[in-house]
């Protein structure tokens, strides 16, 4: 796990078309590494983490990815 | 007062498919129009514009969008733009679109947008080609933004972009991709008419609230930033000006 693997693994989220996010933090702890950010439905999660999995075995994942809530606002900004 | 909602960057496909419907359905409750700015899709094809016209269709207000990066990447924008078309949004490049709301002209005009970066911290036009032609492509789309803004004919102004036209509201992003998320090109533009609000997406770790040199409010409306369906931005009557006040 270096700078490289770190790159690979950004670089792969963003590019495979199956994942195509920018918006994933990749954040190196021993002895692997961690997923954050949001992402618009639970199944893209999975498939991040499956995709990680895939292309780099071996690499301990642990994934912080949360859903973004999608409710009404409960108010509204006034712009005076 | 007219009610604008707005929210980018909801990377629609078909795994998303009736999330944000809910709150749409009360959307005309809480505001007169929506817009949309950009990444509507995951990567651009044209079935996902399909679910994003299925998802923000037929809401009973008038739907007004830019397309972002994201919408660009699978080289399908003349079938994406067809299917939002044809759900009755109203995609703007370059150009602008006038709704009357309670009598009042609101008038958007939209462009996505281009990277570049802030002043003092900028790509420049020179050296290479791929570099003169990056920094160029920035140029004409903040021309032609500044260009629709100056030529509406409307009481309220408000600017709709994917990338943003300031920094603040990149606050929360790493410093190193600032160029990658917005030019001061674009607040540039946004400033050279009396707008009254700009809304960006596109920096999905950013945060909500800038405003250009001007003094233009600007507003990062992208999904994981606002973290719900959209924002809604009441604009007072002060910001409408007083021909279209008188004629309320
Ligand atoms: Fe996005
Ligand atoms: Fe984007």
């Amino acid at each position: 796990m270096n700078d490289y693997t770190e790159a690979e693994v950004q670089r792969a989220l963003a590019e495979d078309l199956g994942v195509a996010e920018q918006g994933i933090t990749v954040v190196r702890t021993e002895p692997g590494l961690v997923l954050c950010g949001e992402v618009e439905s639970p199944h893209r999660r999975d498939e991040i983490v499956r995709l990680v999995h895939e292309r780099f075995p071996g690499i301990e994942i642990a994934a912080d990815i949360g859903v973004t809530r999608a409710a009404a606002p409960t108010e509204a900004e006034e712009l005076a | 007062m007219i009610r604008i909602a707005a929210v980018g960057d909801v990377h629609i496909d078909r795994d998303v498919l009736g999330r944000f419907r809910p709150a749409l359905e009360e959307l005309p409750e809480h505001a007169d129009v929506l817009l949309l700015a950009g990444d509507l899709t995951r990567h651009g094809t044209e079935a996902e514009a399909k679910c994003v016209a299925t998802e923000f269709g037929g809401l009973g207000v008038p739907v007004i969008a830019v397309l972002g990066n994201h919408d660009h990447h699978c080289d399908e924008v003349p079938g994406v733009l067809a299917a939002l078309g044809d759900a009755g949004i109203t995609v703007l490049e370059g150009d602008s679109t006038v709704v009357r709301v309670d009598g009042v002209r609101l008038g958007v005009a939209g462009v996505k947008g281009f990277g570049g970066g802030f002043a003092g911290r900028c790509a420049s036009e020179f050296g290479e080609p791929e570099m003169k032609a990056f920094v160029r492509t920035t140029g004409a789309v903040a021309e032609r933004l500044g260009a629709a803004l100056r030529d509406l004919d409307c009481d309220v102004r408000v600017a709709l972009t994917h990338y943003s036209p300031v920094p603040d509201t990149l606050a929360g992003e790493p410093l190193e991709i600032y160029p990658f998320l917005g030019s001061y090109l674009l607040g540039q533009a946004i400033d050279s008419a009396p707008t009254a609000l700009a809304v960006h997406g596109h920096a999905h770790h950013g945060s909500e609230r800038g405003r250009t040199p001007g003094g233009v409010r600007v507003r990062n409306v992208a999904h994981p930033v606002i973290k719900q369906a959209y924002s809604v931005f009441n604009l007072a009557a002060d910001n409408v000006s007083s021909s279209a006040a008188s004629g309320i």
